[in-house]
């Protein structure tokens, strides 16, 4: 059997993060229920929320711009073009991968956030302004920490390439125990768990307005806009999972070629590795408990720590 | 020789044990027949170090050793005949069994004291000196805690924390030489010093010279060297008097010795340039600093405290001059500050417990009340102000000579000046207080310490006199080879 | 375009010294759990941990580099710092009320900023003195000179007696672990009277603490300003 072509595995990663992500987010919820001794909803809830927001007619506040209703859609095509950027499912780069490095995906990823802040600001609601003041005063503690990693990767690699990194992971496990690169994870691991609105950063699953971050900021928005929004805070999440996963944590099980087959087990096996993912994320968030929002900072604090550490023992050789 | 040697080192830990069982007289006079033990066992062995060393298993004396070890015994048996009067009258004031418990581990603390500073300048190797200074740390804050005061508690909690940190320092110092002594030697010596000194030229010199900086901080902080003096004055002040004394007298210069060490090391990998640069830096500050201090002080113990920080800073100025005149004064000067610093701390002790307060304000008209006392107090701070005929003029002189002669011009003339400054200090602060008249409508009674405080004070200032007017031929003898020691193999500059 | 790792400006380290360095940065950062955390139990259990993790550095180098003294130390070491010490000073705390570490003289975030200051400034003076070592990656030996630093840091923000004696502890931590960069052929008799003089430091500074508890009835040290001039 031939192998698919080249740009029908690209357009494939794109519809693995943006068909997986409902389903990563669904999963992680159950399991989450099931861990606080809930039954919790059904592993495709996402899927039909999404389907009936869609249905839904549309309200914008009044005197609120075109920017409140182009947002959640040039959000979403943000997110999905990052898929483009980095290995989903191959280990070698597609044709348009090559189009933008490491820092162009973070850049797609920074875009979204901030389009949806400015969103937020349009309406005249104070929560959904709070919820995006905060996240970027935040962010300004937190893109310093990317930009380290992303150093570091480069550092490593000599090049700002998603993909080279991966292939150096995989060469051997001399890459692996050496402490740039466990440091580097780990500070992304903490940019995750910010990112994905997760404990101890904010509970995620809550409805205090005053300690809301990320989940505050969609709350003007409704009907197809507003599900856009949470599709597009799904993808972010599995986007960032296969960051992780795929470039840093565990690069392994992906195709190598162009095989029907092996394609699809790499989707197969991203989503698995989102889950297993996902679930260590739930357990943490049962296990620690929210800070206050004043202490979130030494959160970031951490973050950047590990980071600054990865880059200087990179630079004093050993690392 | 080498049985002299084991003694040393085990009549003190007799004496404390037997000082930590007995009550009443015994246990001082354990204590005094060991301190007198050990000078004589010193003195026995200073003829035969002037001819060589004296080796036996990790043991090794040469005559930079032999010299603090004299300093530290003779402070030794002053201290024992002196504790034997100071505790007499601090014991008045417990009941009989909490002044037994505490005469037990006073002398006890004083003897393990005394033998970790005749422990330290008597082994070899620059790793067991360090196990030396910090055993000397660890006994000697308990000490300071021992009168059970919140000021006292205050100090040894400074003490015992800023002490450790620098000694940590130190320990890091000593690994680097390590370092450096395994690429030529091999990863199995045991940093010894004959080993160390003869392949000093080999060793590499970045490992050397931060290993030197390292130790002239850590066992700086010991010595009192600034910025890592600040526990200093506290200890000094808070602590019973005849720790005081060692502490001042004896501590600080076994702690320098460990420099001296590493000093030797270093001059003779990098030269004397450097490891001389970086001790005049310390010096100067350190003399400054003291200086400055001593012009207006208010606790009588405290202002000596700050005396000793001036006298350490010469010290260091000294060796960084790196001559053997200069050299010989530093090694002289040891001997000589021990006794002023001792007889000073001494009768200060007596002075405090007559009139009942460190503050210099409340003490007036001394020389009516003790007049022995104030005498030799007053005697002892001239000398330690480089007053001929005393010794410490002598020390400070030959110093001062070795600088000039080595073409230290400005150094010497910094000295010079600080020195002087210092002189300012103690001298008007002893006259404005301690040498003034009584208060008016004060005469107060006439009450001498007894004869125990005043005769060790006695043979201080007796011994300063003697080193001014005479150095005894063995003496100049073993100083010149201490002094030809540390000079040896430096490369020092001409002179 | 496409590197293919090996080839990158830092060449990866094998994997016993990047495992090395691994367990050295976790000394690093068990240092910085220090200074962030309040409860004073969590302190002494993270220094337990540290030196734990210390301990075993030195047995994967007895083990890496066929150096089967330090299996001893490692032993000892383990002993004393991982178990005895942690121990002797929770009894010391048993007899105070307090639990939690007063506020230091910065907040955790500035502490932590300033302390990332020190390490950097610590990670790069040792860098350029270039000291290599058969036994470690230099990095270590950078990584030592951080946790010496970082505990500095710890004691001068700190305002009572555990947290300063814990700061003095990890500082020796770090002496070790420099110690097993560039000395770990030490004579094993030595390294055996560095941890007997901790020990000994141990007991004198619970004695002092317990003085000091006696006289301010609290761990504090803010009130230790009478000694001045």
């Amino acid at each position: 059997m031939t192998g698919l072509p080249l740009p029908a595995i690209q357009a494939g990663q794109v519809l693995t993060v943006g068909l997986g992500a409902p389903l990563v987010s669904g999963a992680i919820a159950t399991v989450e229920a099931r861990l606080q001794g809930r039954r919790g909803p059904r592993v495709l809830q996402p899927f039909y929320d999404l389907h009936k927001m869609f249905g839904k007619e549309s309200l914008a506040p009044t005197g609120s711009g075109v920017l409140f209703l182009a947002a959640p859609v040039i959000a979403i095509a943000c997110y999905l073009s990052v898929p483009l950027l980095i290995p989903v499912l191959t280990t070698y780069p597609l044709p348009l991968a090559t189009m933008g490095d490491i820092l162009g995906g973070g850049f797609l990823l920074s875009f979204a956030s901030f389009l949806v802040a400015v969103a937020a600001t349009e309406t005249g609601d104070p929560y959904a302004q709070l919820g995006a003041s905060r996240a970027k005063t935040f962010g300004a503690i937190t893109e310093p920490v990317l930009l380290m990693v992303f150093f570091t990767v480069a550092a490593i690699t000599a090049t700002d390439l998603p993909y080279a990194l991966g292939e150096t992971v995989r060469s051997g496990p001399a890459q692996v125990v050496r402490p740039a690169h466990l440091l580097a994870t780990g500070a992304l691991l903490m940019v995750i768990l910010y990112e994905t609105a997760r404990i101890p950063i904010e509970t995620h699953t809550g409805t205090n307005e005053l300690g809301m971050i990320e989940t505050a900021r969609p709350f003007e928005h409704s009907g197809p806009y507003l599900a856009l929004l949470h599709w597009g805070s799904m993808i972010k999440q599995l986007v960032l999972f296969t960051i992780l996963l795929n470039i840093f944590a565990a690069p392994w099980g992906m195709a190598s070629g162009t095989h029907p087959l092996a394609v699809a087990g790499a989707a197969g096996a991203l989503i698995g590795k989102s889950l297993v993912l996902g679930v260590l994320i739930a357990g943490l968030d049962n296990a620690f408990a929210k800070l206050r929002l004043f202490k979130i900072t030494e959160f970031a604090a951490a973050a950047f720590l590990l980071a600054i550490f990865a880059v200087c023992t990179l630079f004093l050789g050993g690392g | 020789m080498t049985g002299c040697l084991i003694a040393l080192l085990l009549i003190p830990l007799v004496a404390g044990g037997v000082a930590a069982t007995v009550r009443g007289w015994a246990g001082h006079a354990a204590t005094i027949a060991a301190g007198l033990a050990c000078l004589g066992l010193v003195a026995a062995m200073w003829t035969s170090v002037g001819r060589g060393t004296i080796a036996v298993g990790f043991l090794r004396v040469d005559a930079v050793s032999m010299v603090f070890l004299l300093g530290t015994s003779f402070l030794y048996a002053v201290v024992a005949v002196y504790t034997a009067g100071y505790l007499r009258a601090e014991l008045a004031r417990r009941s009989s069994r909490a002044g037994t418990r505490y005469q037990r581990r006073f002398l006890l603390g004083i003897n393990l004291f005394v033998w970790a500073m005749l422990f330290a300048p008597s082994v070899n190797g620059l790793a067991l000196v360090w196990v030396g200074v910090e055993i000397t740390t660890i006994v000697s804050a308990v000490l300071v805690a021992i009168d059970d005061t919140e000021a006292a508690a205050e100090a040894a909690w400074k003490y015992v924390l800023i002490a450790s940190c620098g000694l940590g320092i130190a320990l890091l110092a000593t690994i680097f030489m390590y370092y450096a002594g395994a690429q030529v030697l091999g990863q199995s010596y045991d940093l010894s010093f004959p080993q160390l000194l003869a392949h000093a030229g080999q060793l590499p010199a970045t490992p050397v010279r931060l290993a030197f900086v390292l130790a002239v901080i850590g066992f700086g902080t010991k010595v009192g060297l600034f910025p890592v003096h600040t526990w200093l004055p506290d200890a000094h002040a808070e602590a019973p008097t005849p720790l005081s004394a060692l502490l001042s007298g004896s501590l600080l210069a076994v702690s320098f010795y460990a420099i001296l060490r590493f000093y030797q090391v270093t001059a003779a990998t990098v030269g004397a340039g450097f490891a001389g640069g970086v001790l005049l830096v310390f010096g100067v500050l350190t003399l400054l600093l003291a200086a400055l201090y001593l012009l207006d002080q208010r606790n009588l113990k405290r202002f000596l405290a700050y005396s000793s920080v001036e006298h350490m800073g010469i010290l260091a100025i000294g060796v960084s001059f790196g001559n053997p005149i200069a050299l010989f004064g530093v090694m002289l000067h040891v001997l000589v500050h021990a006794a002023g610093k001792g007889g000073a701390f001494l009768s200060a002790g007596a002075i405090v417990q007559g009139f009942r307060t460190k503050q210099l304000a409340h003490i007036h008209g001394a020389f009516d009340r003790m007049p022995w006392t104030a005498s030799t107090f007053v005697i002892a701070i001239f000398a330690l102000c480089a007053m001929p005929p005393f010794g410490i003029f002598r020390s400070e002189f030959l110093v001062i000579q070795g600088g000039f002669s080595a073409h230290h011009t400005a150094s010497a003339a910094v000295l010079v000046l600080l020195v002087t400054v210092a002189f300012v200090g103690l001298a008007a602060t002893t006259t404005r207080s301690i040498a003034a008249g009584p208060v008016e409508g004060d005469p107060g009674p006439r009450q001498e310490a007894n004869a125990w405080m005043v005769v060790p004070v006695l043979a201080c200032v007796l011994v300063l006199l003697l080193l001014g007017l005479w150095l005894p031929g063995p003496m100049g003898e073993v100083l010149h080879n201490a002094a030809f020691e540390l000079s040896v193999g430096g490369g020092h500059g001409p002179g | 375009m496409h590197a293919t790792g090996t080839t990158g400006v830092v060449m990866a380290p094998s994997v016993f010294e990047g495992t090395a360095s691994t367990v050295a940065m976790i000394v690093l950062l068990l240092e910085f759990l220090m200074l962030r955390s309040a409860l004073l139990r969590a302190q002494i259990r993270l220094y337990a941990a540290q030196s734990a993790v210390v301990s075993i550095l030195a047995a994967v180098i007895a083990h890496g580099r066929s150096l089967p003294e330090l299996y001893v130390l490692a032993v000892l070491s383990f002993a004393l710092k991982a178990v005895l010490v942690p121990w002797v000073i929770s009894r010391m705390m048993r007899d105070s009320a307090t639990e939690i570490a007063g506020s230091g003289a910065l907040g955790v975030a500035s502490e932590v900023i300033v302390s990332i200051g020190v390490a950097t400034f610590g990670f790069f003076a040792v860098g350029a003195l270039h000291i290599h070592s058969t036994v470690l990656p230099s990095a270590a030996l950078s990584l030592a000179v951080a946790v010496v630093l970082v505990s500095f840091v710890l004691m001068i923000v700190r305002r009572d007696v555990i947290s300063q004696s814990i700061g003095f502890f990890s500082l020796e931590n770090g002496v070790s672990l420099a110690s097993l960069v560039v000395a770990a052929g030490m004579p094993l008799i030595l390294e055996v009277a560095f941890l007997f003089d901790l020990l000994v430091a141990v007991v004198v500074f619970g004695i002092l603490m317990r003085t000091h508890h006696r006289h301010v009835s609290s761990l504090s040290t803010a009130d230790l300003t009478s000694l001045r001039g």
